[in-house]
């Protein structure tokens, strides 16, 4: 079980440690780590997030969870480099992201926002081939390793049958999946994703969820993912990253993080937490602000 | 320890079962292209064979296609590079000098203005968008007034070690125009910015930026003293292609031909730029550099047909939608169908703008505006939804 409370930890006057331990003091290797995250919009002077430190560990599924407006999806986009901090640093596989070209970066981390443009007369397949885009020059053409990632990509998102479908013919959870599609035609190392299931019909969302689940098993790819639900995202995720107000909760494997006392605290529901035969999440009712 | 089980195993496609992959390169384009070209041509046919100098259709025909002409390279120096025109007789001439010329200059300006147009549309990801609408009509509108009303012929001699180079601004209004377009866009760019630039605030400073340049020309008009300045001035406004001849297919021809070449270059990267800013900058596109450049390609485009048409509105607005209902959204193809659509829709209004009234011209921009209108009110009543692409 990997140590809990690295904020807490790093609130002591003790030095920050540079690496994360499990219980055996083994380092856990992280493919993203943010530093003294201090993150605010240009348009505004209050800061939406502080966060010390955070880790998206390697080869492992990381969910952000909280409520709305508590800065998950604004700490991901720090994370992908489209949010420039005010302070602090990102740093992907040990490197500044800021110290990247935009297509290296771009081959190396895949991102899917939370709300996209989709050109009604664009086709699936079309839309996968994007992907590639990183990976081509301004003159080459379509290679036969971009045929073959799309292909994969196209049948791992499970999308084959609507390959040749428009977008505008699309229903939002078929749509979903083949941005999916396209973020995985992308061949990256990293993935994140900024709520690919909200507004997706249950089908769909588990649909996204195994694809995602599957691409971290067979490639071994890192992702960090917000979600909304918190039950799903327990069920889920390898760590739990839970947010409360533009600072860090908690961190850790779901069995640690979700707590009655946590449900409380984060998401302001009365709820009861089974942990036997497996994690639970019961809610009763909201609780008064 | 998984959690979710692995949906069916790894597809492995050996080289010999690669599935059919449909080209972007369809049918339907090369047939529209074929149709537009008919179009001109055939329009173009119209253009040569009527006019004051009354000659027959057979006549005119047969001066289009004179292997004399068609083959002599004499004469083509002369169209092309301006040398001294060979002898001809008088039909030979009336085609070849000045009705030809102008469907020359009006395809030139309808295939600019078409991509410049496609370009526009993609960079704001609006359908509305034009050539135009980021103050680059207005712009060039006011430099063009302003030349005419407050410094008519100023000459100005530029001594040289070898004699003088002398010009007047008359003969410098192409690139006058150009120009004030030019500085319109970049004033435009400049207000738009704040950390970056998005679609919306660049429309939103481009209308405002027009209609202060806008009200500024009408304020000037009321400095001119002379009808024919005003006529002049009122040509370039709404665009014509009277009086055109091989000097402005000389001077269009060469922006022209490198801003479609760059337009054609920069279709791929339209194409992700539709996809939203964010995603081309998670695809590692840096949005703010290929927006700019895209735009200045679309200015180039722009300002060539402003330098030998005046400013033709509808044409950049009309001709990509055509295009897109028509073989899809696709840049790669739009870009193409533009080239070929532009010139049909502006050689057909010459045409019209030509002959309708004959003996009176009418400037080529009124027609346009008279059959891009009605059509795009066509298409509003038809489409559920309209706006972005």
């Amino acid at each position: 079980m990997a140590e809990t409370d690295e904020r807490a930890e790093s609130d002591d006057t003790g030095p920050v440690r540079e690496w994360l331990t499990d219980e055996d003091g083994t380092r856990i290797d992280s493919a993203i780590v943010g530093e003294d995250l201090d993150l605010r919009y240009p348009t505004s002077e209050e800061c939406v997030v502080e966060c010390a430190r955070l880790d998206v560990p390697e080869g492992e599924v990381t969910a952000l969870v909280g409520p709305n407006g508590s800065g998950k999806s604004t700490l991901l986009k720090s994370l992908s480099n489209h949010l420039e901090p005010e302070s602090g640093t990102v740093r992907l596989h040990g490197e500044d992201v800021q110290s990247f070209d935009q297509a290296e970066l771009a081959r190396e981390l895949g991102v899917l926002s939370q709300e996209n443009e989709s050109p009604g007369s664009l086709t699936v397949e079309d839309l996968a081939y994007h992907g590639r885009y990183p990976h081509r020059g301004f003159f080459e053409s379509v290679g036969p390793a971009d045929h073959t990632a799309v292909d994969d990509a196209i049948e791992m998102a499970g999308v084959d049958h609507l390959r040749d479908t428009e977008l505008g013919q699309l229903s939002g959870g078929q749509k979903q999946l083949a941005w999916i599609a396209m973020v995985l035609a992308q061949d990256t190392d990293v993935l994140l994703l900024d709520e690919p299931t909200t507004f997706l019909d249950l089908h769909h969302q588990f649909r996204v969820l195994e694809t995602v689940r599957q691409l971290n098993e067979r490639e071994n790819v890192t992702v960090a993912v917000v979600l909304h639900d918190i039950a799903q995202a327990a069920r889920f995720a390898d760590n739990l990253v839970a947010m409360c107000d533009g600072t860090l909760y908690d961190w850790g494997p779901p069995e640690t993080v979700v707590t009655e006392q946590l449900l409380a605290d984060v998401f302001g529901v009365e709820a009861r937490v089974e942990y036997e035969p497996e994690l639970q999440i019961l809610p009763k009712r909201a609780l008064s602000e | 320890m998984p959690k979710y089980t692995m949906a069916g195993t790894h597809p492995t496609e050996s080289p010999t079962e690669q599935r059919h992959r449909r080209s972007w390169f369809t049918g339907r384009l090369v047939a529209f292209c074929l149709a537009s070209t008919a179009i001109t041509v055939v329009a173009g046919l119209i253009q040569v064979s009527f006019g004051s100098y009354s000659m027959t259709i057979g006549q005119a025909w047969s001066a289009v296609v004179d292997p004399d002409i068609l083959f002599d390279p004499a004469v083509w120096n002369a169209f092309l590079l301006g040398g001294d025109l060979p002898e001809m007789d008088n039909a030979s001439l009336i085609v070849w000098n000045i009705r030809l010329p102008r469907v020359f200059v009006a395809a030139l300006t309808g295939s600019t203005l078409g991509v410049s147009g496609a370009i526009f549309q993609a960079v704001t990801r609006n359908e509305l968008a034009s050539p135009y609408i980021l103050g680059v009509s207005s712009g060039a509108g006011l430099a063009v007034l302003l030349t005419l009303v407050v410094f008519p012929s100023v000459t100005i001699v530029v001594p040289l070690f070898v004699g003088q180079f002398v010009f007047d601004t008359s003969s410098m209004l192409p690139l006058i125009a150009a120009a004030g377009g030019a500085i319109a866009f970049a004033l435009v760019y400049a207000i738009a910015w704040k950390g970056g630039t998005s679609p919306v605030r660049l429309v939103l400073a481009g209308v405002i930026v027009g209609t202060v340049f806008q009200s500024l020309q009408t304020g000037v008009f009321f400095f001119a003293d002379d009808l024919g300045v005003v006529q002049s001035a009122i040509a370039w406004t709404t665009g014509s292609l009277t009086g055109t001849d091989w000097e402005q297919v000389r001077l269009a021809i060469l922006p022209a031909t490198l801003a479609i070449v760059l337009a054609l270059l920069g279709a791929r990267q339209l194409n992700v730029l539709l996809l939203g800013e964010r995603t081309a900058q998670s695809l590692g596109m840096r949005v703010e550099r290929v927006r700019f450049l895209l735009s200045g390609v679309a200015i180039l485009a722009a300002s060539t047909a402003i330098a030998v048409a005046g400013i033709v509105g509808f044409v950049g607005l009309i001709v990509p939608h055509v295009v897109r209902n028509v073989v899809g959204g696709d840049y790669r193809r739009l870009m193409i169908g533009s080239i070929f659509a532009g010139p049909a829709l502006m050689v057909v209004a010459d045409v019209g703008a030509r002959l309708a009234l004959s003996p009176v011209q009418v400037p080529v921009g009124v027609v346009t505006g008279l059959i891009g209108g009605p059509y795009f009110l066509y298409l509003m009543r038809r489409q559920q939804q309209m706006g972005e692409i």
